[in-house]
């Protein structure tokens, strides 16, 4: 797997420069929240590609910088949905707290799931994670009494922040912008963490990793379980803003569990921005096409989507960052003379 | 220079308010279903059925004076849900929103819609909740999940239980369904009003519609040996679940279908000499008698005429239907806003035979239409001939038997 | 109790229908060692085109199958050529690849039908031998027959012709076989061919069983992916058994447990398997160690 950081950068950059690239890239990010503040419609949109990059960057802590392509994040996302859902409607229980609980029980049962799965690598490990989706679909359909089954849960429309339920759509998008920059920001911190190196050394060669002295699981175990914390709080935030969660939509492979995994190769894994990127590029894509091709003939819309994610792997192989390097490159090159 | 500008204003404003009555010349109503996705053909077909309602609306004057303009809004989940209802309402301007083929779209649409305070008309989802929850700009003008139960419950009872020669309290009901909400929700129904009515269900069970493989649902079915297996579920497995009963060797003495099984998909995938005697229960059909349905052969006219082939599910009808029921609301109320709409609907008191479908318009104090309900039909020589209610049914019309070939 | 052999023959048969989707998977993936998401659809692909040749030319898929699965087969090494091909250097693009090819094809099939089932009824569809309690459905046993011949078949491909012996030196180790001489691209279109032929086969010998609609492969390829792993990396058996073993815990857990939790059950024992023998059961133990960087 190439390294998108030794290729380009043999020298890790300086940690001021990595937080003015931070400040500067989330300043840049919230204008599209100022600039449609009363647009509900892109409030929407706009919403959503913050929490999707959200849950991108925290499946890329394990995914991107430890190199585990896990497809089964959508059980994290469901314990922070389930759990912040239930405890709102049965207890009354302020999601606030009840997010921070799910990130604490997805660390939880992330590391009980993983410790055996770890074993495996590359597709052996992506396949395995698949099946922890399914079964978590099937379990949260079983147990009706804690998940209301097939029927799932509603949440009323109580506004008050103590509640996590806003009346405006920009509350709900400068929510989710925090989560995204909390996430984002944690990544930055990571990168240039022990924990980072290590995880990137796993990814890199986990051979090596291991006989340098790293601790190989115990990394991989670490990642996975911030990761999952951090994937529940979005779970958490997603079933507050829509409100109404039942199995097929919280473990939908393509829409919420593969998504995390898709959103962060097209933005460039393993890298700080790439999984932003990827929300930025493709959830408003979507949805612009679903306006204007949905109902030309049925499906029309997603088979134009499928088409341009081929063409973008092959022109974008890196992903967007990597395209962006690329370019730099390019005139870096065209500049000196050689 | 005080006078041309007073003049410039005068005609800027004259130009500005004959821009603005020109736009309120249209009532936009948006229609919210799937598109796309594996339901693409019930949202399609379901959104006909308001097209055609709203030609004959235009064609008859409109609606308060103004034409009226349908506009489709795309999803497939309810994410969408809310993103179409911004879109719809807030780019298109719509004035109203009209839906859904399925429960959770409506749910997550329906509210967004309540941010805006615009009506939700739902004329085609079933799940209960929907209007349980009292969202004050919910009507729905179609069946809940319930009447589903209901309808089969008193088919088991009236059609079937005779032709069977039984007492109710001697036949024997195995409820098998879908696992999603829609299946289960009708199979709990089910099994409390059967019963209630003193059938024994001598068992419930649930399959994945997307099942590969329906051997162990059949065989735990037979096993049990009921009188008759009723269906809760979708296409796909509905026509697997034929297959294997028919591989099994097993022979109910009857089989029931509830909401699919109903077109030429089934029809195709077995053949109708097998199919033969089988019964569904779903939305009224086109071939009801006109005196229980008026409109209904119209409606097929109407239909075959704009989309030159025959209609694919009697989802649609439903929906014309549920479509009137909300024109005529809108009148009565003399405009769209939510609160005077439901006022008025409110008031409604139209017996059940009124509209093409076979509705009636009555509703509860959570607007639910205590005057919608499904019919039951049977696979005859290839054709769904309507067998129930006998008010319904064509003169020259019997019941074939309903055991398996 | 008594149905006990008829579980049994249900479960073989069902397993003969995921071994079938899941041959071709096997290849691909033991050999160019990507996730083809896209698998489904080939065999969508493969259901749709033998129900066209029925419906327009009253064709039987047992006839058919000769035409439209070395169709799909083509289009295998198209996708290979032009999509995955230029992205050999970035393993996970070309799982993005194949998942954009998965919503292409789901979606232009949707696109041309409207999403309606289509059905290849017949009479073949319902030819059942009797014995006693236990049926055995025709269509599913010439299935699980195919099934049998294509793994003895590609077994003696792979251990004895020249071809079958190249593509297995590919698989072991990509640059050895390249300085020894090896057209590595060329097995590489060769293998996706084939598999992507195998999966429009299967789709073929599905036909008869299933109502087709665009998603439909979609209902096959976790089980296929499971099937594939729970076998081992690159085993032609074991994809054979891993089928049959994911078929009979299916049916079993299905008729005694709940028909609801079976795929729970046979996902789980997948798990087991997979912690207790991380290989797979028929892999080379190491070959899970197999991770993307080897490839390079």
């Amino acid at each position: 797997m190439s390294n998108i950081d030794t290729n380009n950068s043999p020298v890790i950059e300086s940690g001021q420069s990595a937080w003015i690239k931070y400040f500067g890239g989330m300043a840049l990010a919230s204008l599209p929240l100022a600039l449609f503040v009363d647009d509900p419609n892109w409030l929407n949109i706009i919403a959503f590609t913050y929490l999707m990059g959200g849950l991108a960057s925290s499946w890329n802590i394990i995914g991107g910088f430890g190199g585990q392509h896990s497809l089964g994040h959508g059980v994290f996302f469901g314990i922070g949905a389930y759990m912040t859902a239930g405890l709102f409607v049965n207890y009354g229980w302020t999601p606030w707290l009840s997010m921070l609980i799910a990130a604490v029980t997805a660390a939880a049962v992330s590391a009980l799931i993983s410790w055996p799965t770890f074993r495996l690598r590359g597709p052996f490990f992506a396949i395995a994670t698949l099946a922890f989706n399914e079964v978590a679909f099937v379990m949260a359909n079983h147990f009706d009494s804690v998940t209301g089954g097939p029927r799932g849960i509603m949440i009323p429309f109580k506004a008050g922040v103590e509640n996590m339920i806003f009346k405006e759509r920009w509350q709900y998008a400068l929510l989710m912008f925090g989560f995204v920059a909390i996430v984002v920001a944690f990544s930055v911190w990571l990168r240039r963490s022990r924990l980072g190196y290590y995880l990137l050394a796993v990814r890199e060669d986990e051979d090596s990793a291991r006989a340098s002295g790293i601790h190989v699981l115990s990394v991989k175990l670490q990642g996975m379980a911030i990761s999952a914390a951090f994937t529940a709080i979005g779970g958490a935030l997603f079933a507050m803003y829509l409100r109404f969660i039942d199995p097929p939509t919280i473990f939908n492979l393509q829409d919420i569990g593969v998504k995390f995994f898709l959103l962060s190769l097209i933005g460039g894994v393993g890298t700080v921005a790439g999984p932003l990127l990827g929300a930025a590029l493709i959830v408003p894509f979507e949805n612009i096409l679903r306006v204007e091709f949905a109902d030309a003939l049925p499906g029309f819309n997603l088979a134009v989507l499928g088409f341009l994610m081929v063409l973008a792997a092959l022109f974008m192989k890196r992903g967007v960052v990597g395209a962006i390097q690329d370019l730099i490159q390019r005139r870096r090159n065209k500049r000196e003379p050689s | 220079m005080k006078k041309s500008t007073a003049l410039a204003g005068i005609a800027l404003a004259s130009v500005v308010s004959l821009v603005s009555t020109a736009n309120a010349q249209t009532i936009k109503i948006g229609a919210i279903n799937p598109y796309s996705g594996p339901l693409a053909l019930y949202g399609t077909e379901v959104t006909r059925g308001y097209e055609i309602a709203v030609d004959q609306l235009n064609a008859s004057g409109g609606l308060l004076g103004k034409k009226v303009e349908l506009i489709r809004g795309d999803a497939t989940n309810p994410q969408q849900g809310i993103a179409t209802v911004e879109q719809l309402v807030t780019r298109e301007k719509v004035d109203l929103l009209l839906g859904t083929y399925v429960s959770g779209i409506s749910m997550t649409a329906s509210d967004a819609a309540m941010r805006y305070n615009k009506l939700y008309w739902e004329t085609n989802a079933v799940f209960q909740t929907l209007t349980e929850r009292g969202l004050p700009n919910f009507i729905r003008s179609g069946p809940d999940g319930n009447v589903f139960a209901v309808t089969s419950s008193k088919v088991v009872r009236d059609l079937i239980a005779p032709a069977l020669k039984k007492d109710i309290k001697d036949v024997k009901v195995w409820l098998e369904s879908e696992d999603s909400v829609y299946g289960t929700g009708v199979a709990k129904a089910q099994k409390q009003l059967l019963t209630e009515m003193g059938a024994q269900v001598v068992g419930v069970g649930a399959h994945s519609w997307k099942s590969i493989d329906l051997n162990d649902t059949v065989l735990r079915a037979k096993q049990a040996n009921p009188d008759i297996l009723i269906q809760t579920g979708y296409v796909p497995d509905g026509n697997l679940m034929l297959r294997t009963i028919r591989e099994q060797g097993w022979k109910p003495s009857a089989i029931l279908f509830v909401g699919t099984g109903d077109t030429p998909e089934t029809l195709e995938a077995v053949g109708a000499s097998y199919l033969e005697g089988v019964l569904v229960v779903g939305y009224p059909r086109n071939d009801i008698k006109d005196s229980y349905g008026p409109g209904n052969k119209a409606y097929l006219a109407a239909y075959q005429a704009k989309y030159k082939k025959d209609p694919i599910a009697p989802q649609g009808m439903a929906a014309f239907s549920g479509a009137q029921i909300l024109f005529e609301s809108i009148k009565a109320a003399g405009s769209v806003d939510p609160d005077k709409v439901r006022a008025a609907a409110q008031k409604l008191d139209k017996p059940e035979g009124t509209y093409a479908s076979g509705f009636g318009a009555k509703f509860d104090d959570k607007m639910q239409n205590t005057r919608a309900s499904f019919t039951a039909s049977q696979w005859q020589s290839g054709a769904m001939v309507t067998v129930y209610p006998k008010e319904a049914v064509l003169p020259n019309v019997t019941l074939k038997p309903l055991g398996r070939p | 109790m008594d149905q006990i052999l008829n579980v049994l023959v249900i479960g073989l048969l069902l397993g003969g229908i995921y071994g079938l989707v899941s041959i071709g998977l096997n290849l691909i993936f033991g050999v160019i060692r990507i996730i083809n998401f896209a698998q489904g659809e080939l065999v969508m692909f493969g259901m749709y085109g033998c129900y066209w040749a029925h419906v327009q030319m009253g064709l039987s898929p047992y006839v058919s199958v000769f035409i439209v699965a070395p169709l799909v087969g083509l289009l295998g090494v198209v996708i290979q050529r032009v999509v995955l091909q230029p992205l050999q250097s970035e393993p996970s693009m070309q799982i993005f690849a194949t998942f954009g090819l998965l919503m292409m094809f789901q979606n232009i099939m949707l696109a041309l039908t409207g999403g309606e089932a289509f059905s290849v009824g017949g009479s073949l569809g319902t030819e059942v031998i009797s014995l006693g309690d236990t049926k055995v459905s025709m269509v599913r046993l010439i299935t699980l027959l195919a099934t049998t011949l294509i793994t003895v078949g590609l077994h003696f491909f792979l251990k004895r012709t020249m071809l079958g012996k190249a593509i297995r030196a590919v698989t072991q180790d990509k640059r050895a076989a390249r300085v020894m001489g090896i057209a590595v691209e060329r097995i590489f279109l060769l293998t996706f061919g084939i598999g992507a032929a195998l999966a429009g086969l299967a789709g073929a010998l599905l036909t008869p069983i299933y109502s087709i609609t665009p998603g439909i492969g979609g209902n096959f390829i976790m089980a296929a992916f499971a099937v594939v792993v729970l076998g081992g990396l690159g085993s032609v058996w074991g994809a054979y058994l891993g089928g049959l073993i994911v078929g009979v815990v299916e049916a079993f857990a299905g008729f005694y447990i709940d028909p609801v939790l079976k795929s729970a059950v046979w996902f789980l024992i997948f798990l087991v398997v997979l912690v207790v023998r991380p290989a797979g059961l028929l892999g080379q133990v190491g070959a899970e160690e197999v991770g993307f960087r080897e490839q390079h």
